[in-house]
């Protein structure tokens, strides 16, 4: 059967409730908090490690590994949570391609569920046990905490670019004409690509101790040498962690098939020139330059990213005529106002409301009481809530009410 | 139609990818539930502490948070993530057909997720940082936004027992589909179950905090555990309710099935949690690791298991919404949505010419390869309900087959009950008859070598056997 005719039967019957763009816009823009978060996370557990086994007293190392265990604890909450929303923006624009490669690999799809539990109860025990003179056979949690997440990016690597090749999949399913359905094998890894992202980690990682160098600037109980020494590894890590990102991204770049052209494409190459941009730039004015800005930049570098991961997406299905400007679309406003109501009100003022009293409470030593706006963003944040509570059962017993009584 | 938009078939020998979603189900339930149920006592609690001027019962609140950011922040999101994983594969049309109904809604959820796992992290480690009328609107917030990711999850979760109208069916519209006729009688078992839930994982976090004063205990033991009643009263109450919402091949599967292996364990899950909690509140110092732990698994276990595996039932033949089978196979017209019933064409041109992720040497049957096509159909049509291998825990063919050998007997099964849609927790399957045949000689074949102690013949068991 011709791969593109399957492709296209293999949508939901159903459609999509608005214009495809739309998600993929959203696809794009999620993915960058996402991967962001998934860097840091890799970057600072991986720091906290290595400052685990390198402390010593009378240095940093050890005030260094138990901030980054915290960081990477909270690192892996917000990316599992902020995962949840490209996946499944994916799903609406790219639904064959997704649960193919899923179900082509079942097992390890499952095994990602619970080796991440597993990873993130290690790193718990880790984060427990990491305090003043802790013993260095604790490290072993660390370390299988650690090494799980990156075998769990190696899945949803996998996943991905498993996606990207439908020509291939009745050969993975159906070798020699035998089928197997055990869903056992990650059917094609490309190292470059895989290697290439998780490399961002430790300019990520970099940044984000510029960044976290800032943050603590006014807390009297950190100490400027410390802040500073901090500054220092998060200039130095950055600056070597782009260049070796810059060097892994020049092997991908040159891994895509020659039919796709993708070699030749600017923005694969605008990302390389950004990498290079950004090492230049840290390197000069890295101890200068406020540490929240870089983090910024990093995520205009992650931008770039997303819509070349999706260029590359769209230029591998080029050949099967898939196109998600095609999918049938039966819009339906209502929901798509539920989402974006939402994610404006409660985001906005919810979400604003716990980040600006975690933010400004991280920068006192002691109480923090909150300001006039603070106090009154927290009021409004109660309030968001009652009225979209409200309003989600009074919409709802109108509707529930009218269908009931047309039985 | 020339194809229809099947996926390749993921098979889990012997327990099935039901039993998968079912363990991760499971566990996702009891820690979710807890979760949002415990957000209602730290509010409770909270707004206590703060009227009354108790600021100790924070304590509580930070040792109780503390143990939800592994139990229910770790395991409960990541096997969030893991149910969708597992239905993604057992069942991706269905998935499909939900995500596609309900992306915005599930958006939306996905809004309150972030903001909830942010505000976990806020309420637990600003205890003490911040003045105590920011950390009671907190507390109160996530709280709220803790529920509303229940009130969202629970539309999509009774739409896949069915949508109660003919509403949706004819407008296609998210509105008719998410407030269904299940919901509201869903969610306030959802409700109840989620304050006890809390309340005994609550009394678990207050029997490990021997070293914190007496009163302390006693206070929030008293607190939470009236509490905790109440939500099991209105549970109950609304699980009766629930049973008026269902649809009729739900009533058959739980009158005919369901009931007689379930019911005892309910009513002993339902007394046992009555008995503790008023227990706990007469003599709340009592309640030490050693009861409430034990207790805990009890009431997570024998009450959660049977609750969700009698949903997943219940909802047999369908996945979603009435108009997908387990199968995969779309059992109806949509025309809100311009989706096409599936079963006609499939009885007109069979399975083996229709599916797309089918090897070209098996599309047609000969007397060679009959079993191993067989084996193959028998895994699209069966295999998301049915375990293949005779002696199987999930409900396996050969044994409902009685260990019959008789081909013949199986057709005539497939031929009437099956093809005509008459067992109201089966999917209707009309297969042309040499892909009945197949099925029958691969079912048949596997009793015959059950009879003769063998195991699974090479041609038939085919790469499974061979790559175990």
């Amino acid at each position: 059967m011709d791969v593109g005719t399957v492709l296209h039967v293999m949508r939901d019957p159903a459609g999509i409730p608005s214009h495809p763009v739309v998600f993929q816009v959203l696809m794009i823009v999620t993915w960058i908090f996402h991967i962001a978060f998934v860097l840091m996370t890799l970057g600072t557990a991986a720091l906290a490690i290595a400052a685990f086994y390198k402390r010593a007293p009378g240095t940093y190392w050890e005030q260094l590994s138990m901030a980054m265990t915290k960081s990477a604890k909270v690192g892996v909450s917000l990316l599992i949570v902020l995962g949840v929303a490209p996946l499944l923006f994916t799903q609406v624009i790219y639904d064959p391609q997704w649960y193919t490669a899923s179900v082509l690999s079942a097992r390890w799809l499952i095994a990602f569920i619970f080796t991440l539990i597993i990873g993130y109860c290690s790193w718990f025990v880790f984060y427990y046990s990491n305090h003043e003179g802790a013993k260095k056979r604790l490290g072993i949690f660390a370390l299988i905490g650690l090494g799980l997440f990156l075998l769990d990016g190696l899945i949803m690597h996998v996943l991905a670019y498993q996606s990207l090749l439908p020509d291939q999949w009745m050969n993975w399913y159906a070798p020699e004409g035998v089928l197997d359905t055990r869903g056992a094998k990650l059917h094609a890894i490309q190292w470059p690509r895989y290697l290439f992202i998780i490399s961002l980690s430790l300019p990520a990682l970099g940044l984000y101790l510029l960044a976290y160098a800032d943050y603590f600037r006014n807390r009297p109980d950190r100490a400027p040498e410390y802040l500073r020494f901090v500054r220092r590894l998060g200039q130095q890590l950055a600056v070597w962690g782009l260049v070796i990102s810059f060097v892994l991204l020049l092997i991908w770049q040159f891994a895509h098939p020659t039919s796709t052209k993708l070699a030749e494409h600017p923005v694969g190459w605008l990302i390389g020139a950004s990498l290079l941009a950004l090492a230049w730039w840290i390197r000069r004015r890295g101890m200068l330059v406020h540490g929240y800005l870089p983090v910024l930049a990093g995520l205009g570098v992650l931008s770039i990213l997303a819509i070349w991961r999706e260029l590359i997406r769209i230029r591998y299905m080029l050949p099967f005529g898939y196109d998600i400007t095609d999918y049938t679309v039966h819009a339906d406003w209502p929901s798509m106002f539920l989402f974006f109501s939402t994610f404006i009100g409660v985001g906005g003022l919810v979400g604003g409301f716990f980040l600006i009293t975690i933010y400004k409470a991280g920068q006192v030593e002691g109480l923090y009481t909150a300001d006039r706006k603070v106090a009154r963003l927290g009021t409004a944040a109660v309030a968001v809530l009652g009225v979209w509570i409200t309003i989600f059962f009074a919409y709802g017993i109108t509707i529930w009410m009218r269908n009931a009584f047309t039985l | 139609m020339d194809i229809i938009g099947f996926y390749p078939t993921f098979y889990m020998p012997w327990i099935g990818s039901a039993w998968v979603m079912g363990i991760i189900g499971v566990i996702h339930v009891v820690a979710s539930h807890t979760s949002v149920g415990a957000s209602f006592l730290f509010a409770l609690l909270a707004t206590k502490a703060y009227r009354e001027n108790k600021p100790e019962l924070m304590d509580f609140i930070k040792r109780y948070g503390k143990f939800l950011l592994v139990f229910s922040y770790i395991i409960g999101s990541v096997t969030g993530v893991g149910i969708w994983y597992a239905i993604t594969i057992a069942s991706p049309r269905g998935t499909a057909g939900l995500i596609h109904s309900f992306v915005w809604v599930w958006a939306a959820e996905w809004v309150y997720f972030t903001v909830e796992v942010i505000g976990v992290y806020a309420l637990v480690y600003l205890i003490g940082k911040v003045d105590r009328l920011t950390h009671l609107k907190l507390t109160w917030a996530f709280a709220l936004a803790s529920w509303a990711t229940m009130l969202l999850i629970v539309g999509i979760i009774s739409f896949m027992m069915w949508p109660g109208s003919d509403a949706w069916y004819q407008t296609g519209s998210t509105n008719d589909a998410f407030y269904n006729i299940n919901f509201f009688a869903h969610l306030g078992v959802r409700t109840g179950s989620m304050l006890v839930m809390a309340a005994i994982v609550g009394l678990m976090v207050v029997a490990g905090m021997k070293d914190k004063p007496e009163a302390l205990r006693k206070s929030v033991v008293r607190t939470i555990t009236p509490m905790g009643l109440i939500g099991g009263a209105i549970a109950v109450i609304m699980f009766f309710y629930y049973l008026q919402t269902l649809p009729h091949n739900a009533l058959v599967m739980l009158d005919a099935h369901l009931l007689p292996r379930y019911s005892w364990g309910m009513i002993a899950v339902v007394t046992v949690t009555a008995i503790y909690l008023v227990f706990a509140w007469w003599r709340p110092l009592w309640v030490t690791t050693w009861v409430a732990v034990p207790l805990f698994l009890f009431i997570a276990i024998v009450g959660v298991w049977p609750e969700e595996r009698m949903r997943e039932s219940m909802r047999k033949p369908y996945v979603a919404g009435q108009y997908i089978y387990g199968n995969q196979v779309i059992s109806r017209d949509v025309p809100g949505k311009g989706i096409q019933g599936e079963v006609d064409v499939i009885a007109e041109k069979g399975l083996l010419k229709l599916h797309p992720f089918i090897p070209e040497r098996l599309r047609t049957i000969t007397p060679e390869n009959q079993i191993e096509v067989g084996r193959i159909l028998t895994k699209i049509s069966c295999a998301n309900c049915h375990a293949l291998e005779p002696g199987a825990p999930l409900r396996n063919i050969p044994d409902k087959f009685y260990g019959s050998t008789d081909k013949d007997l199986i057709s005539a099964f497939i031929n009437g009950p099956l093809k005509h849609g008459s067992i109201t927790y089966m999917p209707r399957i009309d297969l042309p008859p040499e892909e009945v045949e197949a099925i029958a000689a691969f079912l048949a074949e596997a009793n015959v070598r059950r009879a003769a102690g063998l195991p699974p013949s090479t041609v038939s068991a085919n790469a499974d056997a061979q790559q175990e």
